[in-house]
C-alpha cells in the first residue's frame, strides 16, 4: 500500500513536469504556420510609415524613436 | 519495488513512437471529397506509402509534385494514401489544386490528427513506407527529393516482390 501511493505520488509529480502538457506537436502547428504570425507584416507597416512620414516632413529618417532627422522632435 | 517498474513501463509506452517492423495503426478516414472512407485494411496486399501532410507546410508543397509522379510510376502494387492534418478540408483542396495537376492518389483528411498521434509524427511531413502486410518498413522524415525519392523506387520495388 505504501509503495502503491508513493508510486501514485511520484507519477503525479512526473506528470506535472512532462512536456507532453505543453508542448505543441509537429501537426498542431498550423496557427503558427499562419502568414499574420510573421514579422513581415509589421515591416512592411513600418516601410509604410517611414514613407508616409517622408512625404510629410520632407525628410529622410524618422523611422526611429529617437529624433526624427528634420530637428521637429 | 514492482509498483515503481510497472509505473516507470507504464511512462515510457507513453511516449513510445512508431519503428521500422511495427504493425502500422489502423485508421478510419473519409476521402477529401467526404464521398468515401477508407481504413488501412483497405490498402492491404499493397505496398503503401502513408504520407501525413498539411497546407500550411512548406516541405509537403516541395514533395506533393515528385509523389504524383511517384504513384504515376507504381500503377500496380503501390498506393500512396496522403493524409491532410488541415484544420479544415478547404484548405487541403486549395493546397492540392495549386498543384494543377490530377491527383492520382487516394488523399484522406484527418481534421483530428488521429494519425499524427497514432504514429507519433515528429516533423512535418513524415511518411511511412508500409509492406504487404501492413508492417512499416520504413519511416521518413522531412520532405523528400529527387534522389530520396530514386532511393525511394528501389524500395518499393524491392517490396512489392
Amino acid at each position: 500500500m505504501k509503495y502503491l501511493i508513493s508510486s501514485a505520488l511520484l507519477s503525479l509529480l512526473m506528470l506535472g513536469c512532462s512536456e507532453t502538457l505543453t508542448r505543441v506537436k509537429p501537426y498542431e502547428k498550423e496557427h503558427f504556420a499562419d502568414t499574420k504570425m510573421t514579422l513581415n507584416i509589421l515591416e512592411g507597416r513600418t516601410e509604410h510609415e517611414g514613407h508616409i512620414f517622408l512625404i510629410r516632413e520632407a525628410s529622410a529618417g524618422g523611422d526611429s524613436t529617437f529624433q526624427g532627422g528634420c530637428g521637429c522632435r | 519495488m514492482n509498483y515503481i517498474l510497472i509505473f516507470l513501463l507504464l511512462t515510457f509506452n507513453l511516449f513510445a513512437e512508431v519503428n521500422v517492423g511495427d504493425k502500422a495503426p489502423d485508421f478510419t478516414l473519409k476521402t477529401l471529397d467526404g464521398k468515401q472512407t477508407h481504413t488501412m485494411q483497405d490498402f492491404k496486399g499493397k505496398v503503401v506509402l502513408l504520407n501525413l501532410w498539411a497546407s500550411w507546410c512548406k516541405g509537403c508543397k516541395k514533395e506533393m509534385p515528385a509523389f504524383v509522379a511517384l504513384q504515376k510510376n507504381n500503377k500496380k502494387g503501390f498506393e500512396l494514401v496522403a493524409v491532410s492534418l488541415d484544420d479544415s478540408k478547404d484548405k487541403a483542396t486549395h493546397f492540392l489544386s495549386t498543384l494543377n495537376q490530377k491527383i492520382p492518389f487516394t488523399v484522406l483528411h484527418d481534421s483530428k490528427k488521429q494519425l499524427g498521434k497514432a504514429y507519433s509524427c515528429s516533423a512535418m511531413p513524415s511518411s511511412y513506407l508500409i509492406d504487404k502486410n501492413g508492417v512499416i518498413k520504413q519511416v521518413i522524415i522531412g520532405s523528400l527529393d529527387s534522389n530520396d525519392i530514386k532511393t525511394l523506387q528501389n524500395e518499393i520495388n524491392k517490396l512489392k516482390q
